[in-house]
């Protein structure tokens, strides 16, 4: 170890001797630990930037899940799959805000089947607009969002306006894929003639609905 | 000795299941008194809790109060408590003693590795306390009161003289215990509720650290070394050359947009938003320098992201419960709506990244 933070703290030798295999060696040193001394400044700038904030921000959004409960979420989210408006906003918010990823889709059960894919579509999208302020939706893929939140902190500048954007703009985004979604699904079932097959299965599904047993 | 002792003797043993309630941990535990370890002791800072009551009611067993009597362990049929994660949580299962915990919480603290799930349930609550259907267990030296095994639920009724009247289950006991000194009135609610809370958010803040460790912190390093390796060899000003032209106006933006959402395409790129993160540290290198302005991070940010999610089209149907034929229908129209919503996100987001 005492060898790396020697090699950092001296200062490139200015004298350098007239033997080029020497020099060679000693600038090929320099480099390989001057790249790993740049990638652990870059660590270190993560660590001290991102990271407190974070856990703070973690703590305390499990800690509003598990006071708020998935079952009192459940009669939201039923409710929120009647209309085309909601079922592709509130419903993949509180899907992805609630349950995060990946389990936000097992809330594709409440709906139809003719309307699943359009759900998934909708939800899926919002997995990374959401991690600008809810990180711990989906804490395996925070750098799509963190990656340039970085680059606008180092800029000096703060990245909430940007944030917000991309926010609201998801929100939008999941809307029109929905929709989009649901009227190609549409498209996709009459084109292949199981047009019949899905009304059962809606038929079905009102029967369990109606039954007032819906999972 | 076939006939049972009624006063209590030998008095009629049930098995008894108790499962974990609402947010809490573990598969459930099934507790069977014998002659030797029947007693269920109740570790909640004084008094019986009613959950350690209920277990004893219904098995047939004997409710203490840990907190005052000493009990052999040999003798503990089940540690009732409510812990704040660290302490109790640990010791009852180092001893293999069957732990009811009344808050809910994870195995954690110093001796967490002795929490299994055969021997730990959190977060109970007296509703969650039930009789094995059916077979009354015969006491080890006695058969059933009434001889024949098959009759078991009237066999019950007559069992325990003392114990509660007959019935599948029964009702609640109500608070007047015998010799139950516990402590009552606002401070003991009082104090549940706030050990509660403070319960609940450190099971979040344990919950956090753990992903933080696992899955944060393991990515901060991989995507540092990238950093690092991009910016001190100089590529990042030569991708940022490469990207400037792309990412700087919209045409080229929507271009990428339309690209990565081509439906052969997007499936690849799609698996753990690899892609979409490895551009994203990129980009956050170009603002950084100011080679790529702000206001187009915003359309930019739509223009990698085209294949989220492409990758797991099956699988996200298949949790919400779908049905072949809908995955077989799924698949297509989202790769192919994605063709037209990927370009139609781009154009939002450029429109919305005016004033930024």
């Amino acid at each position: 170890m005492e060898a790396i933070l020697l090699a950092q703290d001296q200062p490139p030798p200015t004298g350098a001797s007239t033997n080029p295999v020497l020099n060679g060696i000693i600038w090929a040193g320099e480099h390989f630990i001057g790249l790993f001394n740049e990638a652990g400044k870059q660590f270190a700038g993560l660590i001290t930037g991102i990271l407190p904030t974070l856990i703070v921000l973690l703590t305390f959004m499990y800690a509003v899940i598990k006071f708020i409960g998935e079952d009192r979420v459940t009669r939201a989210v039923q409710w929120s799959a009647k209309w085309w408006i909601t079922r592709y906003t509130i419903m993949p918010i509180l899907a992805v805000l609630v349950l995060t990823n990946p389990m936000a889709y097992t809330f594709g059960r409440f709906l139809r089947e003719r309307h699943k894919p359009a759900f998934y579509d909708s939800a899926v999208s919002f997995v990374h607009p959401v991690t600008t302020f809810f990180p711990y939706a989906n804490a395996g893929e925070l750098f799509v969002w963190l990656g340039v939140a970085n680059g606008v902190m180092q800029l000096g500048q703060s990245t909430v306006p940007l944030a917000v954007r991309y926010f609201a703009v998801g929100v939008v985004v999941i809307l029109i894929r929905g929709v989009v979604t649901e009227f190609i699904t549409n498209y996709l079932i009459r084109r292949e003639g199981k047009t019949a097959l899905f009304d059962s299965y809606d038929a079905e599904y009102a029967a369990t609905a109606a039954g007032g047993s819906a999972r | 000795m076939t006939t049972v002792d009624p006063d209590g003797g030998d008095p009629q043993y049930r098995p008894v299941f108790v499962r974990a309630g609402r947010g809490g941990w573990g598969q459930g535990l099934e507790l069977t008194p014998t002659p030797d370890k029947y007693k269920v002791i109740s570790v909640t800072g004084g008094g019986i809790h009613p959950v350690a009551r209920r277990i004893a009611e219904l098995s047939g067993g004997e409710a203490v109060d840990g907190f005052r009597t000493k009990v052999e362990d040999a003798e503990v049929l089940a540690a009732v408590i409510n812990c704040g994660g660290t302490a109790r949580i640990g010791v009852y299962p180092r001893k293999r003693i069957p732990t009811v915990d009344v808050f809910p919480g994870e195995p954690g603290g110093p001796l967490a590795q002795f929490i299994t799930e055969d021997i730990f349930v959190s977060a109970v609550s007296p509703e969650d306390v039930s009789l094995l259907e059916g077979q009354a267990v015969t006491a080890g030296v006695g058969a059933a009161a009434a001889g024949a095994v098959g009759t078991a639920p009237t066999a019950r009724t007559d069992a325990a003289e003392g114990g509660p009247a007959g019935g599948p289950l029964p009702p609640l006991p109500d608070e007047s215990g015998t010799e139950d000194r516990a402590p009552r009135g606002f401070f003991v609610k009082f104090g549940t509720g706030v050990g509660y809370i403070i319960n609940t958010f450190l099971a979040a803040a344990r919950q956090s650290i753990n992903l933080t460790l696992n899955t944060v912190l393991p990515f901060m390093a991989y995507v540092s070394l990238l950093l690092g390796f991009v910016i001190y060899t100089g590529i990042a000003q030569w991708i940022g050359g490469l990207l400037a032209p792309l990412s700087s106006n919209p045409i080229g933006l929507i271009g990428i947009g339309i690209v990565v959402a081509l439906p052969f395409l997007s499936p690849i790129l799609g698996p753990g938003a690899a892609v979409a993160q490895i551009v994203g540290v990129l980009m956050g290198t170009q603002i950084a320098t100011g080679a790529l302005p702000v206001q187009y991070a915003l359309p930019t940010l739509f223009a990698i992201d085209g294949q989220v999610g492409c990758d797991f089209v099956p699988v996200g149907l298949g949790l919400g419960e779908a049905k072949v034929e809908t995955v077989e229908v799924g698949v297509p129209a989202v790769l192919f709506s994605r063709l037209i919503t990927s370009p139609l996100a781009v154009i939002i987001a450029w429109l919305a990244s005016f004033g930024l």
